[in-house]
């Protein structure tokens, strides 16, 4: 389907890392100040400073945990992304099909996971897979709507085209619906991103294990330790911002194609 | 390469609203037909009913003795859109194998080659370039290229060069006439533009307004194969003023 990117890579620029660099920084700086000024407890707000010295103290622990979440929150994304994709496609196919589940989806959308995180661990029991579950379950609302949408969308003229020479549905599906989807999935894995680590992380607090970020971090609130908590929820910061990279990677490679990943000029 | 097209009492409306009146006609294999009318009043319609991509309200299509359906079931008839309609993730080379791809247990056995029409209208140096690297015109070449990648013995455009400056259409047309002399079809082509239809076609028909019948059909003699220079003769202008004619008289 995809060769190799079109356009040559775009010119190194500076600004592009030092702006961002600057910004976060700043706005580090700034946290840190205001924690010191005010002389704020470590539960509360946590200085920069003191998180990355409670890091420091087993940079292992933390890692291994990182790494769990990590695998909890991409197995979750990549199951609810591959539902998505086939639920999706039939939806797609049937306005009907399409008006009596979407109310339903919305309900998943917008139901607050973290009240009935207690349910889906008591029927699946604890360990991998209610994080697995929830994980998925939250992103597939967001991840079906862009599916049926972006496959809507494909071009009229080339539907016709397809259509010319009687090609099979599943053709026109794999060949040009999917395709013509992938702009806003794309859009739409930045948003589950975020979902999918917020929804490990509150799972694995509630699944009585003891591995994860969410777990030690439980463990940390309910003994007090701010410095402790607030370096989970850094190491949290570190995995959507990787993420998002690897994102934003995949994006230039796979839509080097679209009007977005043009530059302005 | 080419099959004869008749249409018995063709009509279509959609809803309650008439959009064809029943239309007669019949085209010879390997004659190309031009059809020109108002806009609105159901000249891509129509085309599309030939295709089988609407149904009809009335009548019947017969293209070689079969059915629209089985034409296309078996890839032996091509659309040249008006917008190119090119997947803009797929290279050149790979949207003028498109329709070969697709649908491929029935491709034709016989056909010409994607890379050879390429060469053909210009675009061997942009085999591996995007449509989005490509201009206007090159796009709809690629999209010409497409439609001929079949071999199919009819060819459906609705205005395929409509969205072309001046220049580029004159070289479309020319390119268009070169294609078919050296891959005959029977065509079936919209246009706005008297000119573009005097010197493509063999026949040409006036539509009159909504809902659409033929007024005028016109025999355009000139010999083949037909240079630029056509253009320039009173014999030439002469037509379209007489196409003009028809179409002022279609509208009143
Ligand atoms: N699917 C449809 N449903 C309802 N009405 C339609 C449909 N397709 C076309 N029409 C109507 O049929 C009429 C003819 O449309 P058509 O596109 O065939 O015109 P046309 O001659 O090709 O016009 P133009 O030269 O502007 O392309 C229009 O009034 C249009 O509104
Ligand atoms: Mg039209």
């Amino acid at each position: 389907m995809i060769r190799r990117a079109g356009t040559s890579p775009p010119p190194w620029r500076p600004v592009r890392w030092f702006a961002p660099a600057i910004g976060i920084v700043t706005f580090l700086a700034l946290w840190e100040g205001f924690v010191r000024w005010r002389d704020i407890r470590p539960f509360v707000l946590t200085a920069p400073t003191d998180i990355v010295r409670y890091l420091g103290r087993a940079p292992g622990d933390f890692a291994e945990a990182s790494l769990l979440t990590a695998r909890h929150a991409l197995v979750g994304f990549v199951v609810a992304l591959v539902a998505s994709i086939g639920l999706g496609a039939l939806l797609s196919t049937s306005r009907f099909l399409e008006r009596a589940v979407q109310p339903v989806l919305v309900l998943v959308q917008v139901a607050p996971f973290v009240a009935y995180i207690s349910s889906i661990v008591l029927w699946l029991g604890y360990g991998d897979p209610p994080v697995h579950f929830v994980t998925a379950f939250v992103c597939v609302p967001a991840f079906t709507f862009a599916t049926v949408a972006g496959m809507r969308s494909a071009d009229p003229s080339s539907r016709e085209l397809l259509a010319s020479v009687d090609t099979p549905r599943w053709e026109v599906m794999w060949r040009l619906r999917l395709p013509s989807a992938m702009p806003s999935l794309f859009t739409t894995a930045r948003y589950n991103t975020g979902l999918a680590l917020i929804a490990a992380y509150l799972v694995e607090g509630s699944n009585f294990a003891d591995a994860g970020l969410g777990a030690i971090g439980k463990r940390f609130a309910a003994n007090n330790i701010g410095d402790g908590l607030w370096a989970t929820v850094f190491c949290m910061v570190v995995l959507g911002t990787v993420a998002l990279g690897l994102i934003g990677l995949f994006e230039r490679w796979l839509l080097h194609w679209h009007a977005s990943q043009r530059s302005l000029a | 390469m080419s099959v004869d097209v008749t249409l018995h009492g063709v009509a279509k409306s959609f809803g309650s609203l008439p959009v064809v009146q029943p239309i007669d006609l019949d085209v010879a294999p390997g004659t190309f037909v031009s059809l020109v009318g108002p806009s609105g009043c159901g000249k891509s319609t129509l085309l599309r009913l030939v295709a089988g991509l609407e149904q009809v309200s009335a009548g019947t299509v017969t293209i070689g003795g079969a059915s629209p359906a089985e034409l296309r079931a078996h890839k032996r008839l091509a659309v040249v859109p008006q917008q190119p309609g090119l997947l803009p993730w797929r290279t050149v080379a790979e949207n003028a194998r498109l329709l070969l791809e697709v649908n491929r247990r029935h491709s034709p056995t016989r056909h010409p080659d994607p890379a050879e029409l390429l060469d053909e209208v210009g675009l061997t140096e942009f085999l591996d370039a995007y449509p989005h690297e490509l201009s206007g015109g090159m796009r709809q070449r690629v999209a010409l290229v497409r439609g001929f990648s079949l071999g199919a013995p009819l060819v459906l455009m609705d205005e395929p060069f409509a969205a072309l400056d001046e220049i580029t259409r004159a070289e479309m047309r020319e390119l268009l006439a070169r294609m078919l002399d050296r891959h005959p079809a029977t065509v079936l082509f919209v246009t706005h533009s008297m000119a573009e239809a005097a010197y493509l076609s063999d026949r040409v028909l006036v539509m009159s307004p909504r809902p659409t019948a033929v007024v005028a059909d016109v025999a355009i003699g000139f010999p083949r194969p037909r240079r630029d220079a056509l253009e320039d003769t009173p014999e030439f202008a002469a037509v379209c003023a007489e196409l003009r004619h028809h179409l002022h008289g279609a509208m009143r």
